[in-house]
């Protein structure tokens, strides 16, 4: 006999092998908490809102008296209104999205849902980025163009410092600055979704090169 | 208020009793995924709490057993995070208790537990079409489940048996 017809034939015996479950282990078990990768990508998601949300709260108020005195208030302003009309819509179409995950779905359907969840906050991430770089850019431009007004709001005492060494101090602190966040933010998407997404994309993979 | 919680004790005694009869599904689906005991209560419990999640919105025009297919192997597949506790170890015994004392040939419990290993080498999709076949679900269902067209479910089906002939028979 052929081996796939013998292990049907063993399959189908197996019926009283299983360790049944009564009605009250089972009624224990529905009021169990669930540990999914979706449940996992939501709370993550959520905290990555939230996070960049306080981002923004954190900045002192000294900071934008910087600002001020650099002529960038007004730019920031306008740059922050822009910013939570977009975080409104990413929340929107995240909260669409993981409503629209139905575990009745077919397999791929259901991943192709959970990825285009997935997805939308992975947009979010990136804007954020991008918002970020561009307005380092917009705001370092504007500063180290004008050495004079630059000294005198980093330097106000004029202490015994060349004005071309404070130049080079504050650039420098700018480009570490800006490599240590992106560093940081790449090494923290691959390890999170690296780890929780990996079962995942390998799934998805196989079954999108059946289609 | 009292009505809505009459209802949902109602819809919980009506779930635990069908699911209940209905269990063995599960079991199957656990088997397939994992290796051992603990990793199969483990996988059973998500289940379990995914169909009662899903229940509520259950129409009754698909066969309960149908729907339970669907949610069992999504979970395994999709959904489910192996815990820490549950690491893959190479308890097949476990799998082929039962076959000890049934009236099997050593040759054939020999080639079973074989194939079982083989069975557990396989990709997590390969497992679901499998464990689908030995169900004895035909195509049209085994492509609906999957989300995959009838004929590629057909040919995938046809390498992954031959590719379960050549682990057995290198």
């Amino acid at each position: 006999m052929d081996e796939l017809d013998l292990l049907k034939k063993d399959w189908k015996k197996q019926d009283d092998s299983f360790q049944k479950l009564s009605y009250d282990e089972i009624y224990k078990m529905i009021h169990k908490k669930s540990s999914t990768i979706v449940k996992w990508i939501f709370i993550i998601c959520i905290l990555e809102f939230l996070f960049w949300g306080f981002v923004n709260l954190l900045i002192p108020d000294s900071y934008f008296e910087i600002y001020e005195k650099l002529h960038l208030k007004t730019l920031l302003n306008i740059s922050y209104i822009i910013h939570y009309i977009v975080v409104v819509g990413f929340i929107y179409l995240f909260y669409k999205n993981y409503n629209a995950i139905c575990v009745i779905d077919s397999t791929s359907l259901l991943m192709k849902k959970i990825i285009r969840t997935r997805k939308t906050v992975n947009y979010y991430v990136y804007y954020n980025i991008i918002v970020t770089i561009i307005l380092s850019i917009i705001i370092n431009f504007m500063m180290f163009s004008d050495t004079d007004l630059l000294v005198e709001v980093f330097n106000p005492k004029h202490l015994a410092l060349a004005d071309d060494k404070l130049f080079n101090i504050l650039l420098i602190a700018q480009i570490i600055g800006f490599v240590v966040m992106i560093g940081f933010l790449l090494l923290y998407y691959r390890i999170i979704y690296g780890i929780l997404l990996k079962k995942l994309n390998k799934n998805f993979k196989e079954l999108e090169i059946l289609e | 208020m009292n009505e809505t919680k009459i209802v949902t004790k109602d819809l919980e005694h009506k779930f635990i009793s069908e699911f209940q009869e209905n269990q063995n599904i599960i079991h199957k689906v656990c088997r397939i995924y994992t290796n051992n005991q603990e990793a199969h209560n483990d996988l059973f419990q998500e289940i379990t709490i995914q169909l009662w999640k899903a229940y509520p919105k259950f129409r009754g025009d698909s066969k309960l057993s149908t729907w339970m297919y669907r949610i069992g192997l999504n979970t395994a597949i999709t959904l489910y995070r192996k815990s820490k506790r549950s690491v893959i170890t190479q308890d097949f015994d476990s799998v082929l208790h039962r076959i000890q004392s049934s009236d099997y040939d050593n040759t054939e419990e020999e080639q079973l537990k074989l194939m079982y290993k083989a069975i557990h080498q396989l990709s997590d999709i390969d497992k679901a079409l499998i464990f689908l076949y030995l169900e004895d679900k035909n195509y049209k269902e085994i492509s609906e489940t999957i989300g995959i067209s009838e004929v590629n479910a057909r040919v995938k089906m046809n390498r992954i048996k031959t590719r379960l002939r050549t682990i057995l028979n290198p």
